[in-house]
């Protein structure tokens, strides 16, 4: 036992001391979600008329779509001053003037999207006249319309703000995706560039003035936590890389011949990743604190032990992955699917609470999701910890399954 | 400075002893019945083309991996019952660059000998005498990602010697070098042999087994095909004096392509 622990953080240390050496590494886990929150913050936070009269209003022609979910999340609160409307009904009242204009999702959205390019806000007249502000590349990703009656100056204004703000989110998000992908030639990959680009923040930033006892809404209470679970997964994820490099290099196999347990080989990966994610934790908490003011709700105690139970289960998770995988590529593959595909299934791109039933019932089969339902609800809607203990039982017993199949599938061995 | 602990070796002739040693993967026989000693203080060449079996060979014998079929022994201690009396007894340099570019000689010497059991003390010590043997002290300090590929390769060896090994498996030590590179590698492992150690060394180099090998084991295709002394497998197919060994091996392998 005293074997396998000194075995275990001899290697942990080391894993650390190549993680600080790994410019991409840090930035991935530290700098990448700064990006992001900042990118949402600024979008969903902020958003608000200065005086009560104005609204904006939204609409989709998408049956479902990400811009159906991007409405849900602009429309939860009331305290962002968007409607929703119908696409028909919003051209008529601004045909009829009752309306000075309106953000338009159009019904190829997503599919766009997801096409690869860039996002686009064009801004339209009700004449016709258009006027395309493009937010990064060519021209041939999803493009956000913002229509209004006559060109008015400050209507133009509002709605492109909080077009271009979405469109900007957006953007990061799918060059965030895109440069993961293209892990292999990352030290092409330029953070401050691509920093540039994706989260280029709304040429007008909206202010919500406090109206009465209502607190103004602070998006940043759910953006951050969501993009903490995200991004503490995708590190860890991400770190299934590393061993699976460490199988094919023979590093492994040379510590097994050395005397080294299996058991102490994955509990020292285990390890380390669980540092990153502490280092993760601590960095992006704070952060939160100063910079974003977030609040940690009544018992902020409970919000710290959520989040080390959620980078325990996603540090089970990485070398879970690692043993399930075969080759490096393989490897990197599989974190950058299934963090993609975790974190909207469990809530950390939207709340999960605005959406329909079925897909909260999803997002309780993902570690994410009962992470940002603790989340949610403490930093909220004022819940206590005891209203959590769920939510830690369900990711200590999600950390404990993942491990039980880390440790059964563990291979040291590559086949060549 | 001596790499023996032990000064009784000469005593045990046969250091290691495989026995009908038989693998497979999804069905696939890849090591088939293969049989062979290693003495003490002797350089035993295990030849053979491209995927004839030679690292899944080495993995079994190093504890690495388990044989569907057969045993190993290594100073009379079974591979399989008596893993980590065995894996005090060797060392291994694999046929990969098993180590991490990011950091220095002396750091990856330092990290993989003490998961091996050293002290942080013994351990850098230790580093220092394995790297002045194999030539490295100057760049000791420099990620191993700035060396030469024969620095990489003799730090790879290095990292095998941390242990002090009575039995030193090398798994294609010499790939892709120059000659300078692998003369020095060449003279350090005699150099361990002639301190006692024994070695086992695989390769496709014939004039590299001609040169250092004591005896030679030739694989193809999961098996053993001929054993013997360089000297011994020359006279199977002519005058030991005008043959090579590149012709024994493409005699007894066969000329068609590997892979
Ligand atoms: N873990 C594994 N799973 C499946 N097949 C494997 C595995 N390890 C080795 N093999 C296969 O077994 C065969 C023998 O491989 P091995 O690496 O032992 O050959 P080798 O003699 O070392 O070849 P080389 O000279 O190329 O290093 C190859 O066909 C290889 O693909
Ligand atoms: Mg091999």
């Amino acid at each position: 036992m005293r074997l396998l622990l000194r075995q275990a953080l001899l290697l942990s240390v080391k894993d650390t001391r190549l993680f600080f050496r790994d410019r991409f590494a840090l930035g991935f886990a530290l700098l990448f979600p700064i990006l992001f929150i900042v990118a949402f913050s600024l979008a969903l936070g902020d958003i608000g008329p200065e005086d009560e009269q104005l609204r904006m209003a939204v609409a989709t022609e998408e049956e479902g779509g990400f811009s159906r979910q991007v409405i849900d999340a602009l429309t939860a609160t009331d305290a962002t001053g968007v409607d929703e409307w119908d696409p028909q009904d919003a051209e008529q009242a601004v045909r009829e003037g009752s309306l000075p204009g309106y953000v338009l999702f159009p019904a190829d959205f997503t599919q766009r999207m997801f096409g690869g390019g860039s996002t686009v806000v064009r801004i339209t007249d009700s004449e016709g006249g258009e006027q395309t502000v493009r937010l990064t590349g060519e021209d041939s990703g999803a493009r956000i319309l913002v229509v209004t009656a006559d060109g008015d100056p400050e209507t133009e204004a509002i709605l492109g703000g909080l077009a271009r703000s979405i469109a900007g989110r957006i953007g990061t998000l799918s060059l965030a995706a895109r440069g993961v992908i293209e892990l292999e030639g990352f030290t092409a990959l330029d953070l401050a560039r691509l920093g540039e680009l994706g989260a280029a923040p709304p040429s007008i930033v909206f202010t919500t003035e406090q109206v009465g006892d209502v607190e103004p809404f602070n998006a940043s209470n759910f953006t951050l936590p969501g993009y903490l679970t995200m991004f503490v997964f995708f590190a860890a994820a991400l770190g299934a890389e590393a061993i699976a490099r460490e199988r094919q290099t023979q590093t492994l196999e040379r510590l097994l011949a050395n005397g080294v347990r299996r058991s102490s080989i994955v509990a020292g990966k285990m390890l380390a990743s669980l540092y990153r994610g502490f280092l993760q934790l601590a960095f992006l908490w704070v952060l939160g604190i100063f910079a974003f003011s977030i609040d940690f709700g009544e018992s902020p105690a409970a919000v710290i032990v959520v989040s080390v139970f959620m980078a325990v289960a996603s540090s089970a998770f990485g070398v879970m992955l690692a043993a399930l995988v075969h080759t490096v590529k393989s490897a990197s593959s599989a974190a950058v699917l299934a963090s993609l595909t975790l974190a909207p299934l469990g809530g950390c791109w939207w709340p999960l609470f605005i959406t329909p039933d079925w897909m909260q019932a999803l997002g309780r089969l993902t570690p994410h999701g009962w992470a940002n339902d603790a989340f949610n609800k403490l930093m909220l809607f004022g819940a206590e910890g005891q209203d959590v203990l769920v939510n830690m039982l369900a990711l200590a017993l999600f950390a404990a399954g993942f491990l039980v199949i880390a440790v059964a599938r563990f291979r040291t061995v590559s086949a060549n | 400075m001596s790499a023996s602990p032990s000064a009784n070796m000469g005593c045990m002739d046969e250091f290691l002893v495989a026995t009908g040693l038989t693998k497979s993967f999804d069905g696939v026989q890849v090591v088939e019945s293969v049989s062979f000693t290693v003495h003490a203080k002797e350089i035993f060449g295990l030849l053979g083309p491209n995927g004839a079996g030679k690292t899944t060979t080495i993995r079994m014998l190093s504890t690495v991996l388990g044989p569907d079929e057969g045993d190993v022994t290594v100073d009379g201690h079974s591979v399989g019952r008596e893993s980590d009396a065995v894996r005090r007894l060797i060392g291994v340099c694999p046929q990969e660059l098993a180590l991490y570019p990011e950091l220095s000689a002396t750091d990856n010497l330092v990290f993989f000998g003490r998961m091996a059991g050293l002290s942080g003390k013994e351990a850098k010590e230790r580093a220092a005498d394995v790297l002045e043997r194999v030539g490295l002290t100057e760049r000791a300090k420099d990620a191993v990602r700035k060396y030469s590929g024969g620095m990489k390769r003799r730090v790879n060896i290095a990292i095998a010697l941390m242990s002090r090994p009575r039995l030193l498996f090398l798994d294609e030590p010499t790939v892709g070098i120059d000659p300078q590179s692998r003369n020095h590698i060449f003279d350090t492992v005699l150099a361990l042999r002639d301190e006692g150690m024994s070695v086992l060394y695989t390769t496709h180099y014939m004039e590299e087994a001609d040169r250092l090998c004591d005896r030679i084991g030739v694989m193809d295709a999961g098996r053993i095909i001929a054993l013997g002394t360089p000297t011994e497998l020359k006279a199977q197919i002519g005058d030991p004096g005008a043959t090579t060994l590149e012709e024994v091996f493409l005699s007894l392998t066969g000329r068609s392509l590997r892979d």
